[in-house]
């Protein structure tokens, strides 16, 4: 028996620009993790093309594509997917390391980006010596320490109670406005999309609806002293 | 990544699966270990036999009265065994062919029998062995324990056997003690060092006075000593042609025999190091037995890793790292296995040394060997699964729970 294909995304149009903050919502299975695998290069579409920089993904050596992944794109997962083996600086520094950074500068970069998330002590902590919100709030700290263009949030806050999912978001949100990076935040969680610029709707594989969030809702200043 | 960096991360891996690594080494450390036993074993045993041989004089031939055919296997592999013309004797010609050859650096003639000895009132029935006084101590492979070898001048002295000084009489013999030999009186001036037997040396001049049936111009034995460099098998060949000639006999009547160590001591040697390589070939296996059990956890492991590995490859990882990283992994525990199954090794090998009361050789080569072959065994064994995990696609391997 041959296996049927079954296309996840049908007809899918559609431009990110940059420094945008996009929320992509959608029911669970209507195609907004399959989106998001592709945006950022970890998947290549069976059919139609990508571009990043007008070039076309599919027609990028297999290191050239995880060279892009990894200089360009920062990954946030609803699973943290931080290196259980690791303490929470390796896992930071694990990106430089792949980009082959000298050990001064990666290790300077992973202290900067960690205190920036707010886990400068927790430093040599195993992921399984951290709650929930602190591991992805490290899982954060990887995605952002290759100062990556775009960042790709797969529903982070899914595995958090609501109070630290939406400090998560509120980081994402401070993150974007400071330093002017896309932001993707893939959610079913509509009170949470209201912190996006832009939503995109997904249903069963096509785009519904792309608009601006005209109410969209931010987060106060942090006051610095 | 930088390679440094992938070795770093598969050390981290084999630490973190520290059960499973270790049952893996274990089957890498004894595959070692009983290879670098046995090899060790074979290559002392190799030495004692050298050595051993040196010590009879590879350099030594001896021409004796006599033809036993079982000696030889020549190509025909004739075998009739059995000694013939037992009453032919070694005279002043054969002494003459002998000392017409270019190779002869010394010549020593020799003659043997019994002879009733007193000492302190004690008799017994030794032998004797009359000797060339003046060449006897370059062709003799015994040294001198205490007081001195026979010289040139020499009269009515012997030199002893060990085992004569220590064991035989009531009282042991010492330097300048009188032994009585057949009726006469000799000094010993001389007694060969330990594991010497209880022969009598004396001057062949006297020793001709001494045994009865002795007859002055014959001989026991011919020793001689070729010169450095001669190639010993290719003289005895030599001689061997021309006291044919010289003594009228072809090798179907032949009445005395050219022996060397050599011939012995390649044989020996040719067994002992066959012996060692079969079974170093069978603790090989036990090595090949290790190699699968690290194919075997590197497939476990890289089943186990792979929601890793699509997270590794999501931020940035490419094929080549996640295959060096695998890679290193499998080495390293061929390596660590190596290093322990050296150490293993070593012990069982000294262990069975004394045990077995001789010397183990465990060389820098083989330790060298050792090292190459389990880290090789580890990342040939690491190949398979380490080219599987670096093939994952970074969506199905993040999927993967
Ligand atoms: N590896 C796969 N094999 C078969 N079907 C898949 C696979 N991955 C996703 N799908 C299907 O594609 C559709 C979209 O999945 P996904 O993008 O994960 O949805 P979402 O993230 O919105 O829940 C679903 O119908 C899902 O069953
Ligand atoms: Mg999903």
């Amino acid at each position: 028996m041959g296996e049927v294909e079954v296309p996840a995304l049908k007809g899918v149009d559609l431009t990110i620009r940059r420094g945008d903050f996009v929320a992509i919502i959608g029911a669970s299975g209507s195609g907004k993790s399959t989106l998001m695998n592709l945006i950022g290069c970890l998947d290549i579409p069976s059919k139609g093309t990508i571009l990043l920089h007008g070039k076309d993904i599919a027609k990028l050596s297999e290191s050239d594509l995880a060279s892009l992944r990894g200089r360009t794109i920062g990954f946030i997962f609803q699973q943290y997917n931080l290196i259980p083996t690791m303490s929470a600086f390796a896992n930071v520094r694990l990106p430089l390391e792949l980009q082959e950074m000298g050990d001064r500068e990666s290790k300077a970069r992973a202290d900067k980006t960690l205190t920036l998330v707010g886990l400068a002590d927790y430093a040599h902590h195993l992921p399984s010596q951290l709650s929930g919100g602190q591991q992805q709030r490290v899982s954060i700290a990887r995605s952002l320490v290759t100062e990556p263009e775009i960042v790709l949030a797969d529903e982070p806050t899914g595995a958090l109670d609501s109070v630290t999912g939406r400090e998560v978001i509120e980081l994402m949100q401070r993150l974007w406005k400071e330093q002017g990076k896309t932001v993707i935040l893939v959610t079913h969680d509509l009170n949470l999309a209201q912190y996006a610029h832009t939503h995109i709707e997904l249903k069963d594989g096509r785009i519904l609806s792309i608009m601006e969030n005209t109410h969209m809702r931010m987060f106060k200043e942090r006051s610095k002293e | 990544m930088k390679l440094v960096k992938c070795l770093r991360h598969a050390l981290t891996m084999v630490l973190h699966s520290r059960l499973r690594s270790w049952l893996t080494i274990i089957g890498i450390v004894i595959g070692v270990a009983s290879v670098i036993a046995i090899v060790s074993l074979g290559a002392g045993m190799e030495a004692a036999v050298n050595s051993q041989i040196s010590g009879l004089g590879a350099d030594l031939v001896t021409v004796s009265p006599g033809y036993s055919r079982a000696m030889r296997f020549g190509p025909g592999g004739d075998f009739d065994g059995g000694s013939s013309a037992s009453d032919a004797t070694l005279g002043r010609q054969d002494l003459q062919v002998v000392r017409g050859l270019p190779e002869v650096k010394a010549i020593g003639t020799q003659i043997r029998g019994s002879v009733e000895v007193y000492y302190l009132g004690e008799k017994a029935t030794i032998s004797l062995t009359g000797v060339d006084q003046s060449t006897w101590k370059d062709i003799t492979t015994d040294g001198i324990g205490e007081g001195r070898m026979l010289g040139p001048a020499d009269s009515n002295v012997v030199v002893i056997g060990e085992r004569l000084a220590t064991e035989h009489f009531d009282k042991p013999i010492g330097i300048n003690q009188l032994l009585t030999i057949e009726g006469r009186s000799f000094r010993v001036v001389g007694i060969l060092e330990e594991g010497t037997g209880s022969t009598i040396h004396m001057p062949i001049s006297q020793a001709y006075q001494v045994l009865e049936d002795s007859v002055r111009g014959e001989y026991d034995s011919i020793i001689i000593k070729v010169k450095d460099g001669v190639d010993v098998q290719a003289f005895v060949d030599k001689l061997e042609k021309r006291l044919m000639l010289s003594r009228h006999v072809t090798s179907k009547d032949q009445d005395f025999s050219v022996s060397s160590n050599i011939q012995f001591a390649s044989r020996m040697s040719d067994m002992t190091s066959t012996m060692t390589m079969f079974l170093a070939g069978i603790a090989a296996i036990s090595l090949l037995v290790g190699a699968v059990g690290i194919a075997n956890t590197m497939f476990t492991s890289v089943l186990e890793k792979t929601k890793e590995i699509g997270i590794m490859k999501a931020i940035g990882a490419r094929n080549r790292d996640i295959m060096l990283i695998f890679l290193f992994n499998a080495g390293s525990i061929g390596l660590v296995g190596g290093f322990l199954g050296i150490g293993l090794g070593w012990i069982i090998s000294k262990g069975l040394g004394a045990a077995m009361e001789m010397s183990t050789i465990v060389s820098g080569g083989i330790v060298a060997i050792a090292l190459l072959v389990s880290v090789g065994v580890g990342i040939i064994a690491g190949i398979v699964p380490a080219y599987q995990a670096s093939q994952l696609s970074p969506v199905d391997a993040l999927r993967y729970e």
